[in-house]
């Protein structure tokens, strides 16, 4: 049985504009997302930013009314039974609001406990296994609002797992972590799958997907586009060559014209400081690299081709379709 | 009413564009309106209980002392929101926009000041014993405006000080309670310590609100001339005060090099 | 789920919370002292001495009313800016269960308004404090907390709703000190407003206050204000449960 099981969730949310006279917009974040997780995957929705993740994991965890479509966590319908679901997850987000700044780490480990119904014999243990688990033994006694961005989000990570739920949700975890805390951090998020946990983790950094998703769903603009194993979507263009250019000022009229050279599946591009980064794909066995250098404009750099990479696989799958 | 005016605020009112183009009536008409007209009763009763004034003792106190302190905070939020070295700076760098700046950023809050104190007289008015003459209230308004814009010049100070406190509250809140208890709203100077009567009469609002009693009761505006005077005095000495404070935090702020951290 | 260790789980935390907040603790003592030295005077300058300590009292319990307000009317708001809200909807309990004890936590505040009041007119002005109840009235102040705090949940939860709530809740200071006869007797406001009063358990718990500290019978109100406030849980549980529905239908649990 699938521990989380998603039907065609769909989210309409209406927003209105403009201070006089008021329209209001209506927004299709989430256009029919399915999809099911098997007990003790690590399963991550990687998607850009406005892609629907966050509204999706929302009506999962019974904070969002889906508009249609259902969802079941553990068997329970997430909007008839939002109960017995909410006793059974942990719900852990990035950024740095939702902690109580003016009291300790270990005040609001206590209050969650006691929200969540931690036997009253065992929170303390429990609290002291996960201040030392996510890294923050010794520092519990402090107030929050002195908390480095990282510091906070291992806190969050100990308060969605005080009640040792069998589905933990994390939305974002790492974002605007720094490196070394974000490395820890997903260490941190692999241990739980050793745990036995089933894990939905959204994300939009890809190597994070690759590294730690036993399966991942790419989603885009409300809609799933791809879902598999880090090696299926890789596979998906594993017949082709990346081509890389550095360019130096290359103008919007050459990339155009990059993308309608015969063969070329799709153009990235990525800015660096000075110059930009082309990625272009095509089919392996294909030698487009003269005729793409015939259509940039402006100086160009380092040219080399290479194989794909996850990223690679999610760039061709958002942006060709 | 200090509670209103706080929640006006920070629901977003603050600039001066914005005091006229973004009020929803849903926060408006509470603060604004129905509060100050609550606080005008719950004085008029409170003075009835303890025998200690008429309804028109209350209403006059009360009616100009909402409009005047919407001045106050007014002024001192819209300082207190500013930073040096985008607005402040060069308003007192140039003599000739001084005035213009000033009058620019007041004239909303002394509209809205006179607004809500007509809707405060009119209310005490159907609500209360009060029965001010018709022919009295040109004056009336006449000493409300250069009521409010005195306590507007001392909202200056107000958030001059702040500024420099780094927390416009800080000085506002405390101001708004010293104004309550010593500018003679709902207690005659006369009945408080000589002390706390001398700190009153330094303070805006006072004279004001002694004129505006005289002209409820009948009075022409010759015989409040005086008070008028001082009125406009007390407010003309909190905005030069105001003035030489801004220039002292300047020069200090550029001294130890904190020009932009203010 | 045990309802009570939330509750005072809930209470304990909330009071912390809240008793670190600078300008909480500021306006819940700043406020009632200048409210009761304003009266203090008037009533001084209306010669009526003997009425000083009924003034110190209501001023006292005003001081209540005003921190509720503060602290209740924006609760909801606040823990929705802090980010907060959603944790406390995503947890077991229902909603109420959990806001009940921090509503009441910021009517426990008012008890330094209320203690900060009478020490300022015994000592500031001589005014004698003499409890009449004494007994009783340690059991008043306790239930005209319990009662505002209580009204005042019921008030932010039907005002969360809608964005100017603040506005709203900020504004019914003075109109609930007046109807509620905190300051001065339902008797001297016109007949029409006291059965407004009556249904509201401020001025129960203003009355058992004051009938506790002056003399009279201080138990009916005592009983009239828990009451009331049992009623406000029930009502408070249903417009939260509205809110709730609401907010994650039109996904504003986490707006800022």
């Amino acid at each position: 049985m699938a521990v989380v099981e998603a039907v065609d969730l769909r989210r309409t949310y209406r927003t209105s504009t403009g201070t006089f006279r008021r329209r209001t917009l209506e927004v299709e974040a989430v256009r029919g997302v399915s999809f099911e997780i098997r007990e003790g995957e690590l399963f991550g929705l990687l998607g850009p930013n406005g892609a629907g993740k966050t509204t999706t994991i929302k009506m999962l965890i019974t904070l969002l009314i889906p508009t249609s479509g259902t969802a079941r966590v553990l068997g329970h319908d997430v909007v008839k039974d939002a109960r017995e679901v909410r006793k059974r997850i942990g719900y852990v987000f990035g950024g740095d609001r939702g902690l109580y700044e003016r009291l300790s780490a270990l005040d609001n480990l206590r209050y969650f406990a006691e929200l969540y119904a931690v036997d009253p014999a065992r929170q303390k243990r429990r609290i002291a296994e996960l201040l030392e688990l996510v890294g923050l033994t010794g520092r519990e006694r402090e107030r929050v609002e002195g908390y480095s961005r990282g510091m906070r989000q291992r806190l969050h990570i100990a308060r969605g797992l005080l009640h040792d739920p069998p589905v933990v949700f994390l939305d974002e975890p790492t974002i605007g972590v720094d490196p070394v805390g974000a490395r820890e951090l997903r260490a941190t998020i692999e241990s739980l799958k050793d745990a036995g946990k089933t894990v939905l983790l959204t994300t939009h950094y890809m190597f994070e997907a690759d590294a730690l998703c036993d399966r991942v769903a790419v989603i885009a603009r409300g809609r799933i586009l791809a879902e598999g194993t880090p090696d299926d979507l890789k596979a998906t263009v594993a017949d082709r060559t990346v081509v890389e250019i550095e360019a130096y000022g290359v103008s919007e009229a050459a990339v155009e014209r990059l993308r309608r050279v015969p063969g070329v599946e799709s153009v990235a591009v990525e800015e660096r400081e000075h110059a930009q980064l082309l990625l272009v794909q095509s089919p392996q066995g294909l030698e487009l690299t003269r005729a793409l250098l015939q259509e940039v404009d402006g100086e160009v750099g380092r040219v080399a081709a290479r194989e794909p990479t996850l990223e690679d696989a999610y760039v061709a799958l958002v942006t060709e379709r | 009413m200090r509670a209103n005016l706080r929640v006006f605020f920070i629901g977003g009112l603050i600039a001066y564009r914005g005091l006229f183009n973004w009020i929803s009536p849903a926060y408006y008409i509470p603060t604004m309106l129905l509060g100050p007209i609550f606080q005008i009763l719950f004085f008029a009763y409170l003075g009835r209980y303890s025998h200690s004034g008429s309804d028109a003792f209350f209403a006059v106190g009360n009616a100009v002392q909402v409009s005047a302190m919407a001045g106050v905070f007014g002024m001192a939020l819209t300082i207190g929101g500013e930073r040096w070295t985008q607005t402040l700076s060069p308003v007192l760098a140039s003599p000739a926009n001084r005035l213009a700046l000033f009058l620019g950023r007041a004239l909303p809050q002394i509209a809205n000041g006179l607004f809500v104190s007509v809707v405060g007289f009119v209310a005490a008015r159907l609500l209360l014993d009060f029965h001010p003459a018709l022919a009295s209230v040109p004056t009336l308004a006449l000493v409300v405006v250069v009521t409010t814009v005195s306590c507007t010049a001392f909202g200056l100070a107000v958030g001059a000080l702040g500024l420099r406190l780094r927390d416009v509250f800080l000085v506002a809140n405390p101001a708004y309670f010293l104004m309550l208890l010593l500018c003679g709203v709902n207690v005659r100077l006369d009945a408080l310590p000589t002390w706390l009567a001398t700190i009153g009469r330094s303070l805006p609002l006072t004279h004001g609100i002694a004129a505006a009693r005289r002209v409820a009761a009948g009075a022409p505006l010759a015989d409040v001339g005086g008070l008028v005077g001082t009125e406009i005095g007390v407010g003309a000495a909190w905005a030069l005060a105001a003035y030489a404070m801004l220039r002292f935090f300047e020069a200090e702020s550029r001294r130890r090099a904190t020009l932009d951290s203010m | 789920m045990t309802y009570l260790r939330i509750f005072w789980t809930g209470w304990f935390f909330q009071l912390k919370n809240l008793t670190r907040s600078g300008l909480f603790v500021f306006t819940s003592l700043v406020e009632p002292l200048i409210i009761s030295t304003l009266s203090f005077y008037m009533f001084k300058a209306g010669h009526r001495p003997g009425t000083l300590f009924y003034a110190a009292l209501g001023a006292g319990v005003l001081g209540i009313w005003s921190s509720t307000l503060f602290g209740s009317g924006g609760a909801i708001s606040w823990q929705r800016w802090q980010g907060t809200l959603e944790l406390l909807v995503a947890a077991p309990p229902p909603l109420i269960a959990i806001v009940v004890p921090l509503a009441i936590a910021t009517s426990t505040i008012g008890m330094y308004s209320l203690t900060a009041t009478l020490l300022w007119g015994k000592f500031a002005f001589g005014i004698p404090f003499h409890l009449v109840h004494p007994l009783l009235f340690a059991v008043a102040v306790p239930a005209a907390v319990v009662g505002l705090g209580l009204f005042g949940l019921l008030i932010a939860s039907t005002f969360v709703l809608y964005r100017a709530a603040n506005a709203l809740a900020n504004m019914l200071e003075f109109p609930i000190a007046l109807v509620c006869g905190v300051m001065v007797p339902l008797s001297i406001l016109p007949g029409w407003s006291n059965p407004i009063g009556w249904v509201l358990a401020p001025t129960w718990g203003v009355r058992a206050i004051k009938r506790a500290a002056l003399g009279g019978d201080a138990v009916t109100p005592i009983l009239m204000c828990v009451g009331l406030g049992a009623v406000y849980v029930v009502l408070g549980a249903y417009f939260i449960r509205i809110m709730e529905r609401r907010a994650m239908q039109r996904a504003t649990l986490s707006l800022t």
